[in-house]
């Protein structure tokens, strides 16, 4: 077990002084060497998880366990780096000394320090001061930090939040690339196409609630066809006789047959043969952005 | 434990507070001085006139501790709310609490280093005190004469443990609010002004029988030691006790700080 999970919790739980049920009964697992993308709306509990995956915050109630250790135990945080919300420093040191308090502080070598600057490309802006960063400056100084210790988990808490569009696309890559290798990531995020981008496996969390774990491609669910025909009902019954029942779901006007798209021919031929008009055909794949809006009950486009 | 503190070092030798706090009780330090000469120059104008002796080296222990309380224990507050309040606002807790030493390890790291800075802040103290007394005394004609060593060394440590308990208040109420704004303020407001008060009240009760928990204040026991040092009359607290009194609240700050920041939520 220990060897394939990196993280685990059981039934972990966060109540916040405030009586907010910030986290529910989490029951999530991350294995070794993968990107896990840890998926929820805002305010879904996604800080208050990774916060107790640190020792930050103690559960409520519940368990976890970390790089083969209860969080915050110092034998585990030194195989973690993590970046939870936003990047903090000391605003009137400049990146670099920022860096060296940390590594002296996580007990590595200060030569990592350019190396990690390097690994983020903030080596020509290290010796400004923190507190003239702009954000995407931060945030990779962040991240930087985290991968002082050579970490075997990295956590990230929403690593592109406050990034414009080529930021976004920068901290995807390099996110990508660090999760190569041994090493794994565990990236919370909102951003559903993202985690479709750089995460192998994803949890789904609503509500406080881990409502769906597996892979991104199970997520979105097997492929299918879509059809649009007249007369549909007449078109519905003769897929049904085909196909059964639980094959076929109505939506939008339009039927979705879940069957391999190589059978789209056959199905023309079939309708056609019988006299219905066929006016669209065509192999389509849930977007992870369905699933979601469907997992965690939030209205698309609010 | 080292890593810590180097880490704190490394941290704080550059910070703008302590570079200015230590400008500022340097300038208290001369400000004091030269008011003092003047008056003792100008003696029609006091009605409490100061002996120009008294500002000499042999004197300048005495006179350093004079400026050290309250102004300097006040800077010393204001230091220690900043040092940990800071870490609240800038989110940097979270940060340092993170990389691997356990919370306990981080927090005596930061008390060494700032113990040590509490040295520095001494340190300019007794500097800038000796130089003065001896412009004054050069300016005045009469040969140097310095106190004893061991003077010297007792004014120090006295200086150092009085600032490092007010530090030490400090850092505790800004732990306790989580910020260092407020803690400023309740911080040099208690010690300028609600012991004291507070004092005069539980004194004057059932004609001084509760005396002695007035005895257990900080600034009162601080005053005492500082007026055991420099042989001042009408000093009640003994020596010892001003001694145990203060190691006692240094240890009971410390205490609350470190319990405080070892079980609370860091969010
Ligand atoms: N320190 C706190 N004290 C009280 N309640 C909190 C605290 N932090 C978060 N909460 C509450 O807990 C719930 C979960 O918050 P959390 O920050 O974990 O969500 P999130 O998934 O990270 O959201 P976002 O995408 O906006 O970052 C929210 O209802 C929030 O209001
Ligand atoms: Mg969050």
């Amino acid at each position: 077990m220990e060897n394939t999970t990196i993280v685990e919790t059981h039934g972990l739980t966060k109540r916040y002084g405030s009586g907010v049920l910030a986290v529910d009964s989490v029951a999530m697992s991350v294995r070794r060497g993968e990107v896990y993308g840890f998926l929820g709306p805002n305010g879904a509990g996604k800080t208050t998880t990774l916060r107790m995956l640190v020792g930050l915050i103690r559960p409520t109630s519940g368990t976890a366990t970390v790089a083969g250790h209860t969080p915050g135990d110092p034998h585990g945080l030194a195989r973690v780096g993590s970046l939870i919300e936003s990047s903090a420093f000391y605003p009137y040191l400049s990146g670099r000394a920022n860096l060296r308090v940390v590594a002296d502080l996580a007990g590595v070598d200060q030569k990592r320090v350019n190396e990690v600057l390097d690994v983020v490309e903030l080596s020509s802006r290290a010796h400004r001061k923190f507190g003239t960063y702009s954000t995407g400056m931060k945030q990779r100084l962040g991240v930087a930090a985290a991968l002082l210790k050579d970490p075997d988990l990295l956590i990230l808490d929403e690593p592109t939040n406050g990034l414009d569009p080529q930021g976004m696309a920068e901290m995807r890559r390099l996110i990508k690339d660090i999760g190569q290798g041994n090493r794994t990531v565990l990236l919370s995020s909102h951003l559903l196409g993202e985690v479709e981008q750089i995460c192998d496996r994803v949890g789904v969390i609503s509500n406080g609630k881990l409502v769906r774990e597996s892979t991104v491609q199970e997520l979105i669910g097997e492929e299918g066809v879509l059809v649009r025909a007249q007369p549909l009902d007449k078109a519905e019954q003769m897929l049904a006789t085909l196909f059964g029942n639980d094959a076929i779901s109505r939506q939008d006007g339009a039927l979705h047959l879940k069957v391999k798209p190589e059978q789209s021919s056959e199905i023309n031929r079939r309708l056609v043969g019988a006299g219905i008009g066929v006016s669209e055909l065509r192999p389509f794949e849930r977007s992870l952005e369905e699933v979601f809006f469907q997992l965690t009950g939030e209205r698309q486009g609010s | 434990m080292i890593a810590t503190i180097k880490a704190e070092w490394r941290k704080n030798r550059f910070r703008p507070a302590f570079l200015i706090s230590s400008g500022l009780v340097a300038a208290v330090v001369v400000l004091v001085f030269m008011t003092n000469w003047y008056q003792a120059t100008h003696p029609g104008q006091s009605d409490r006139p100061i002996p120009l002796a008294m500002l000499f080296p042999d004197q300048f222990v005495n006179d350093v501790m004079g400026a050290g309380f309250p102004l300097g224990a006040a800077m010393a507050i204001v230091l220690g709310a900043i040092v940990a309040g800071s870490e609240y606002s800038w989110g940097t807790l979270k940060t340092l609490f993170t990389q691997g030493p356990g919370r306990l390890t981080t927090w005596s790291g930061r008390i060494v280093v700032f113990t040590a800075w509490m040295a520095i802040l001494s340190a300019i103290l007794f500097a800038v005190g000796a130089a003065c007394s001896v412009l004054i005394v050069t300016v005045n004609n009469h040969a140097i004469v310095w106190p004893a060593v061991a003077d010297i060394a007792k004014g120090f440590g006295a200086m150092w443990l009085i600032l490092t308990v007010n530090g030490m208040l400090g850092i505790a109420i800004a732990v306790l609010v989580r910020q260092s704004a407020a803690a400023i303020g309740i911080g040099v407001v208690y010690l300028l002004s609600i012991e004291i008060i507070a004092v005069r009240f539980i004194d004057g009760l059932n004609n001084g029988s509760y005396k002695w928990i007035g005895n257990l204040f900080l600034g009162q026991n601080a005053t005492a030691l500082i007026g055991h040092l420099s042989n001042a009359k009408g000093v009640t607290i003994s020596a010892e006790q001003s001694l145990i009194v203060l190691f006692a609240w240094l240890a009971a700050m410390l205490v609350i700080a470190a319990g405080l920041q070892r079980v609370r939520d860091v969010t």
